[in-house]
């Protein structure tokens, strides 16, 4: 030990020293250099620098104190120094970051609402493609119209006239020198502005005096000549305007003439007009009944009546002549009302076409007028009648509203008084139907008018009409108030949805569907038949131990074709029947089924069912017990008479025909129960038990059914429209996922005729769901 | 002799030329059509007759691959063109009018994964076994030249999906990690870590673009969004999910194939219960596809049959399987709503007609008129129990008979179970009545 104390060489030691100390300063592997763009720093590749610490000439971070030193140095910055000192004695220590697990979860939170939200704008889409009677796909692409027209330079093949180009020559001449004056701009609206400023900038104080001078000149011009057409159009002097008319003819003449030589065209076209004009004028006969002849005979028309008729044929026969180029003439459609009657009179040929012509015109306007006038006047009778029973209608509320006043609430008030009119006025429509004039309810009168005979029994009468109003009016309020309620409930409920369902939007905007489909959501049946309705019956069986099917879902195929007929009765459109909300099963639920109740009762208040049942059933027993005698009288009986009666017996008995026993009915020991063993069992496999999916009630179910599709049954366009397939595709297209120009498409044009024809259905007001 | 003859006016019927259709009077009044009701039963009776007699999906087999086919890619562009990728590494591009595989090329060593087309369908990605991400021309090379990959990218992690974003050029891949990667570079953007469990599927949402899902082996789907430096959120099933496929039409709705013989409807805003669950299939399911309408979606199957559903039932619409079909392992419904692809384990793609009874090649517009008029009075008369037996009836293989069988006996015992459970325990101590669609969902994890 003492040895290598003494072999210690403290010069060597220190080089040592040193060469270890060394070691770690120097850099073995390179920094790396990024050549790629990356997110993400590889481990191994992140060198740490070698210590800067620990030489002392390194230069050192700067701190926020060196600054304040060197700010502390110069006066000047004295202030800032100690302000920037007071900051950071100040300065609040931020708080620990959060946990990272901690943090993620709330960065996650936020990210997944952003993107609900952002799917959230789909909804709408999505519902409006659900509930699409028809799509089409590929989506139909947003199409942008660009107007090429404008772009479009008319070409310039067109043969100019010598006239058009000097004119055009004219305008470029023009152009160029109002170019040349105000500038270089193809505007015309600038250079017209650019124009009158320049116009204005140039005249002096002379000048505007005289361009005001002018301008009054103008006017007082412009106010004389309108003064003179006046007075002109007011002369009376029919030699004037016959002189008039023939300057301007001659006028005219001289033009043509000019024309002629110059432009043989446009003369030809001039000569047509003046034709035209000619004809017209003589066409109007507005002088028929004006000329002498006519004058003389009007005067003795009074007192001589072939010189009527006379006139009467001249009129017809000027009408004739005129009616085709006659346009509506006020003055002559009245003058020829006033004829017609007196043509009836005149012998009418068939074969004759003036008069033919003539008659089935007559025809024509007289169904025409007929139909006007009876059409106005069965609305003004309607109008009438519709006052006189709103009269009385208030009337009778005036009586009912002094009862109850107490009870209703303002915001009622309107609801009730509409519905019984409504009612009151279907009748008395039925009643000015038939063709009748409708003698208007008057309680008063009719009271007075009957008191005499039995005024107690009428009065019973009212009280019970008036009772019976009452009670429904109690009833229809009732209904009221619920529905008030309810409205109330709602949108509590509405609010509490909102916050449990996130997928309420979508539902809400779910549309109701026009057509109902059927949709069967079952596994496919792989077992053979027999094994399938085996099961099924099984299933059932568990299923009807609590509840039991009602009779009423059996849909009888008969039964359906019966419906048919009396379906036809109430409206003969048939194909839409499914489409067309019935108005019947608007008014209330709970009214109908007490009438059915009533009407059911009333419809078996004299008949013993049980009775008539059992009947039926001994009937069919009765039938199949009895026996036939085939024997005919004189049959048999060659011999005559003297024959023994054993042997005529024998031979009866045997062509005596026996039946059979009679089956056992199913029902015959139950007294209660009847069971109908003619309705097939073949028809029942075709039945349907239950209404299906989408369908809420058998009657919308039904009515689904009944309505016919086929071309047999329905138009043509009906069948285009009623098989329209849900899904279209086109072939060989390759159907894109959809685009966020969806979101902001507008409706889309409809092209096909049959989609067009389904828009123009009118919508059915979904049935408002009450009960 | 009196002759008593129907004599007719030749200009009520005679038309007047030969290019005028024939004239046909009718009289739609009701009255004189009062078994209208009847004959359109009957009527709607023979066509689901002659639906189920014309019903004949098969279309091809395509065969060629020498392993079991393992993924599909559809073309975005072109209907004829469809790439698939087998268990051997080998890639397969096949022209479908022709039915022959117009390219192969082997891609990876082991499984090819994924192949994903870019969104104008110029390139192919594959994933494979190998940790490569290769990117290939989609034109063949020309004569004489050699399948060369345009770009080979070595992942850091494991591969098993791959996904391209349909608007811009970035696709997805999962594996250990999700990870967004731009076209352009060979590291990803974005990686994308929840846990350590293996991500065995990934997809794009077709509308929404931004957003994709994967699913991964601890049983659970999550959602991501490639703008987002963190997963959104995470569902944890019952069973490993399979696959999932997004609804082209529906921006927030999703199926996923599970490995409990069902299909689940998801919305992604509800995820807490899915929105409906498909039943029918009697294995675990492998594969989901959307068709191109959002309407229905076909499933594959390990028990060899595909199922065609329609998106809003539980039930399925229609089942494929042929004799030599094996375990179905990929399904993808073609883009013009006509056809379904499978590719099974033994080798083979076939085509099948996405409609089972839809008539090929040129429809004249009378058809056309017939085939939609017998359509809509199948629908019409759809609740009809003889309409509704035919139209529903099935031959299936034995196999899937007692599979279906057994889990319905097996379902049964479960519900008796229950209900005796519910009668025996106090009352005070309810047992809950637990909707089937809840059933399945475990959690929902933020």
């Amino acid at each position: 030990m003492s040895d290598d104390e003494e072999h210690y060489e403290p010069k060597a030691h220190k080089k040592l020293l040193q060469a270890i100390g060394s070691l770690g300063k120097v850099q073995h592997i390179q920094k790396s250099t990024r050549d790629e763009r990356q997110s993400l720093q590889d481990e191994f590749q992140l060198v740490k620098g070698v210590s800067s610490a620990e030489t002392d000439h390194a230069p050192r971070a700067v701190g926020l104190n060196d600054l304040v030193d060197i700010l502390r140095t110069s006066t000047k910055h004295s202030q800032t120094g100690k302000k920037l000192k007071n900051i950071h004695g100040s300065k609040k220590v931020l708080q620990k970051p959060l946990e990272k697990p901690a943090a993620d979860r709330i960065k996650r939170t936020i990210g997944y609402e952003g993107v609900t939200k952002k799917l959230g704008r789909w909804d709408a889409v999505v519902a409006q493609q659900r509930s699409a009677e028809t799509q089409i796909f590929p989506l139909p692409s947003e199409t942008v119209y660009v107007n090429t027209a404008a772009n479009a330079r008319p070409l310039n093949t067109r043969v100019k006239s010598n006239l058009a180009q000097e004119l055009e020559a004219n305008n470029r001449k023009l152009r160029e020198l109002r170019k040349a004056q105000i500038g270089d701009t193809t505007d015309e609206k600038e250079l017209a502005k650019q124009e009158r400023l320049l116009l204005q900038k140039k005249l002096t104080r002379d000048e505007l005096f005289a361009r005001r001078k002018e301008l009054a000149y103008l006017k007082m011009r412009e106010s004389q000549k309108s003064a003179k057409a006046r007075m002109q159009n007011k002369i009376k002097s029919k030699k004037f305007h016959k002189l008039q008319k023939r300057q301007k003819m001659l006028e005219q003449m001289k033009e043509f003439e000019l024309l002629q030589k110059t432009d043989p065209e446009a003369a030809l076209e001039k000569l047509n007009a003046l034709e035209k004009s000619r004809v017209q004028e003589r066409a109007s006969l507005r002088h028929k009944n004006t000329g002498t002849w006519a004058k003389n005979l009007q005067i003795r028309a009074k007192y001589d009546k072939d010189v009527r008729k006379d006139l009467a044929e001249q009129l017809a026969v000027s009408r004739e002549l005129t009616q085709k180029k006659q346009v509506s003439d006020s003055e002559d459609e009245t003058t020829k009302k006033r004829v017609l009657p007196e043509e009836e009179d005149n012998d009418y040929d068939p074969f004759n076409p003036w008069t033919k012509r003539k008659a089935t015109e007559q025809t024509e306007n007289g169904n025409g007028e007929s139909e006007g006038s009876n059409w106005r006047q069965y609305w003004t009778k309607r109008n009438k009648n519709e006052k006189l029973l709103e009269e009385h209608r208030r009337d009778l509320e005036g009586v009912q509203d002094n009862d109850e006043q107490e009870e209703k609430e303002t915001i009622r008030k309107p609801l009730i008084e509409v519905k019984p009119a409504k009612k009151k006025l279907k009748k008395s429509k039925v009643k000015i139907e038939n063709g009748w004039e409708v003698e208007d309810i008057c309680p008063t009168d009719q009271k007075e008018a009957k008191a005499s005979p039995n005024s107690k029994a009428i009065d019973d009468i009212f009280e019970k009409h008036e009772d019976h109003i009452r009670a429904k009016l109690n009833k229809k309020m009732e209904k009221l108030r619920e529905r008030i309620n309810k409205l109330k409930e709602v949108p509590v409920k509405g609010k509490k949805a909102k916050k449990k369902d996130v997928l309420q939007n979508l539902k809400s905007l779910a549309l109701k569907k026009t057509k109902q489909q059927i949709e069967i959501d079952e596994p496919l049946n792989y077992e053979e038949d027999k094994n399938s309705q085996n099961n099924i019956p099984a299933h059932v069986e568990g299923n009807t131990e609590s509840t039991e099917i009602p009779a009423v879902d059996t849909i009888d195929p008969n039964k359906v074709t019966t419906l048919v007929f009396t379906q036809k009765k109430g409206n003969s459109g048939g194909f839409n029947d499914a489409l067309i909300d019935d108005e019947a099963a608007e008014y209330d639920e709970e009214d109908a089924a007490a009438e059915r109740q009533l009407t059911i009762s009333q419809a078996f208040e004299d008949d013993d069912i049980v009775a008539d049942f059992n009947r039926d059933k001994s009937k069919d027993s009765e039938l199949k017990n009895t026996e036939l005698q085939l024997a005919l009288p004189g049959w048999g009986s060659w011999a005559g008479a003297g024959i023994s009666k054993e042997v005529m017996e024998r031979r009866n008995k045997r062509l005596l025909l026996k039946l059979a026993a009679p089956e056992k009915r199913r029902d015959e020991n139950k007294d209660n129960l009847y069971l109908n063993e003619s309705a097939s069992k073949q028809a029942r496999q075709h039945m349907v038990s239950s209404i299906p999916f989408p369908f809420r009630s058998l009657a919308d179910y039904e009515a689904s059914i009944r309505a016919p599709v086929g071309r047999n049954f329905v138009p043509e366009t009906a069948f285009r429209m009623l098989t329209r397939p849900a899904v279209i595709t086109r072939k060989g297209q390759v159907i894109e996922p959809m685009t966020e120009s969806e979101l902001v498409k507008p409706d889309r044009r409809l092209r096909h005729i049959v989609d067009r024809r389904i828009k123009r259905i009118p919508k059915v007001p979904p049935k408002a769901k009450i009960a | 002799m009196k002759v008593k003859m129907i004599s007719r006016n030749p200009d009520n019927y005679v038309r007047e030329t030969k290019l005028q259709q024939h004239k046909m009077p009718r009289n739609y009044d009701p009255s004189l059509h009062p078994l209208e009701g009847p004959r359109e039963y009957v009527r709607a009776l023979n066509a689901t007759k002659l639906d189920r007699v014309f019903a004949k999906p098969f279309v091809c087999n395509l065969s060629g691959h020498r392993d079991g086919v393992s993924c599909f890619g559809k073309h975005p562009k072109q209907l004829s063109t469809l790439a698939t990728g087998a268990y051997d590494g080998e890639v397969r591009i096949w022209d479908l009018a022709n039915r022959i595989s117009s390219r192969n090329f082997v891609a990876h060593d082991g499984f090819v994964r994924g192949i994903a087309y870019t969104q104008n369908g110029g390139r192919i990605f594959t994933v494979g076994d190998d940790k490569t991400i290769k990117v290939w021309k989609a034109e063949a090379p020309e004569v004489g030249e050699d399948e060369v990959p345009v770009n080979t990218i070595l992942s850091k992690f494991g591969l098993h999906g791959i996904s391209h974003n349909r608007r811009d050029n970035k696709f997805a891949t999962c594996g250990e990690v999700c990870a967004i990667w731009d076209e352009r570079h060979n590291d990803p953007l974005k990686t994308l870590k929840w846990g350590v469990d293996t991500l065995h599927t990934i997809s794009y949402n077709p509308v929404e673009t931004s957003i994709l899902a994967c699913c991964a082996s601890d049983r659970s789907i999550i959602l991501y969004d490639q703008r987002e430096a963190q997963p959104l959120r995470k569902v944890v099933l019952t069973m490993k999910s399979n696959k999932l496929a997004w609804n082209p039409m529906e921006a927030f709705n999703f199926t996923v194939a599970n490995e409990d013989c069902n299909l689940y409807t998801f919305d992604t805003r509800k995820l807490q219960t899915p929105l409906k669950v498909h039943f029918d299939h009697v294995s675990a399911v492998t594969d989901v596809d959307y068709s191109p309408t959002g309407k229905e979606f076909v499933s594959a199957s390990y028990d060899k049959t595909i199922r065609i559903y329609n998106a809003h039932h539980s039930h399925s619409r229609d089942i494929y399987h042929t004799k030599r079909m094996q375990h179905v392992v990929c399904v993808a419904w073609s883009l013009d709503n006509r056809y379904v692809f499978s590719g099974s384990d033994e080798m083979n793609v076939r085509m099948w007609k996405a409609n089972a009874s839809e008539k090929l090649g040129v429809i004249r517009p009378r058809e056309r008129v017939n085939f939609n008029y017998q359509e809509a009075l199948k629908q019409k008369y759809a609740a009809h129990p003889q309409i509704k037996r035919i139209a529903r009836h099935r031959q299936v293989p034995r196999h899937v008979l007692n599979a279906q069988k057994k889990m319905r006996t097996v379902k049964e015992k479960e519900q008796v179970k229950e209900a005796n459970v519910r009668k025996h325990t106090k009352k005070s101590k309810k047992v809950p009545y637990v909707s089937e669609k809840k059933k399945h969902v475990l959690k929902e994890e933020v």
